[in-house]
């Protein structure tokens, strides 16, 4: 965990430096992208199981060469399930029966970069990495009776997918990825929020 | 340029923002009346049921809420009463007059939410003496006894509450010790057509209250 946040952090100040070195080569790209979410590991087995069609992300990337690109990406996807009744014990002498409903939203900011390898055809293949926060919105019902947490947690993310780019300038286009987030969410006797997901936008030059 | 570029960015992360948590699932909205509703069970983990056979059930309901009590006997409480003598049974326990000795009481209350909305578990406890006189099962000036394994947790709109007493050892013990206790919220309870599976729902969750 220590050497993932460190590496990533060596990425992110990686990013500023050249950012500031070669600003006035780049160009900004605005990304806006549906998301689609499958919930993985602790998330999956522990919380919610159910996929959520109810995501987007954005980011403002900084072109600083034909390879690499990097900039701040920020996303949003809701998460929800019911589980049928079922009795919880509360403690050694209590017990509960309840129709348990588990509702999490998710915001992320993250320190993107991008490394394209290929620079030739009409499609460009990319992998991205990540890192940043979590704003993790987590509410609990036991039948109708809910409660709310707000925690925010540590984010990577690392993903794969391409662009492929419209007209003559080729400055816009589509943009079609996946990503795996690694999310630690140490509370409540739960363990992770990890979950693969998968996203379909579009990007256009804003600079 | 790059100003516009950001504010344009931002913008429209807001703008989705709204637009995706105005579409969050809302856990409520996906609840019926049923789905609503929570049974919490309690007991006193020294106790062995198997050692009570009989017991005795008020006559009537208690009707508790933020400010007094009073005792009632509507359509409601009835039905509750009838349900409560139903699964006692089934769990094999005998119905006798209260004048008989019965090894346990049982007292039905139903507990409403006024002005300030909250009624805490705690109060209902520390309060319980008004609400049952322990003269009515035949132990004046006794003091009730909960065990400290009994949360405190917080009414809100309103309850039914189904409490077991040990009636057997209130004189050895020189107090009324309440053995078990279940706790019916939710949507809809206050009717008496779902009282029978209302209070059923406790009876399945506490199947150590069986007589043998």
């Amino acid at each position: 965990m220590k050497k993932i946040k460190i590496m990533f952090a060596a990425i992110c100040s990686l990013l500023f430096v050249t950012t500031s070195a070669k600003a006035q080569d780049g160009k900004l790209k605005l990304h806006l992208n549906y998301n689609y979410s499958i919930p993985v590991g602790g998330f999956n087995s522990d919380l919610v199981s159910n996929t959520s069609p109810r995501g987007f992300n954005g980011s403002l990337l900084y072109t600083f060469n034909n390879n690499w690109e990097g900039g701040l990406s920020i996303g949003y996807q809701d998460y929800y399930q019911k589980y049928g009744r079922s009795v919880y014990a509360l403690s050694k002498t209590q017990d509960v029966s309840a129709v348990l409903s588990n509702s999490i939203q998710t915001t992320s900011a993250l320190l993107t970069a991008r490394f394209s390898p290929l620079n030739t055809g009409s499609v460009k293949p990319y992998i991205a990495v990540g890192a940043g926060v979590n704003i993790i919105d987590f509410r609990q019902y036991l039948g109708e009776f809910g409660s709310e947490q707000t925690n925010v947690g540590f984010l990577a993310q690392g993903g794969l997918g391409v662009t492929i780019p419209f007209g003559r300038l080729k400055t816009s286009g589509i943009d079609v990825g996946a990503n795996y987030d690694y999310s630690p969410f140490n509370k409540y006797g739960y363990t992770d929020l990890n979950n693969v997901n998968a996203h379909v936008g579009v990007f256009f030059q804003v600079k | 340029m790059m100003k516009n570029a950001i504010l344009l960015f931002l913008l429209g992360l807001t703008g989705s923002s709204l637009i995706y948590i105005g579409c969050a699932k809302q856990p409520l909205d996906h609840l019926s009346a049923d789905e609503s509703r929570i049974y919490i069970t309690d007991h006193d983990s020294a106790v062995n049921f198997s050692n009570y056979k009989t017991y005795s059930i008020s006559d009537s309901v208690a009707v508790i809420t933020n400010t007094n009590s009073t005792r009632e006997l509507n359509e409601l409480d009835q039905a509750y009463i009838n349900a409560v003598k139903k699964y006692m049974g089934q769990m094999g326990y005998v119905l006798t007059n209260k004048n008989n000795n019965p090894d346990i009481g049982v007292d039905v209350s139903r507990i409403i939410s006024t002005t300030t909305g909250v009624i805490s578990y705690g109060d209902y406890w520390d309060y319980y003496n008004g609400y049952w006189d322990p003269y009515y099962w035949g132990f004046p000036g006794y003091d009730y006894y909960v065990p400290y394994a009994y949360s405190v947790y917080q009414v809100k709109q309103g309850a039914m509450s189904v409490d077991m007493l040990d009636l057997k050892d209130a004189s050895d013990n020189n107090k009324i010790n309440v053995i078990w206790t279940g706790l019916i919220r939710g949507s809809g309870i206050f009717d008496s057509t779902v009282a029978d599976s209302q209070v059923k729902a406790l009876f399945d969750q506490s199947p150590y209250l069986k007589t043998n």
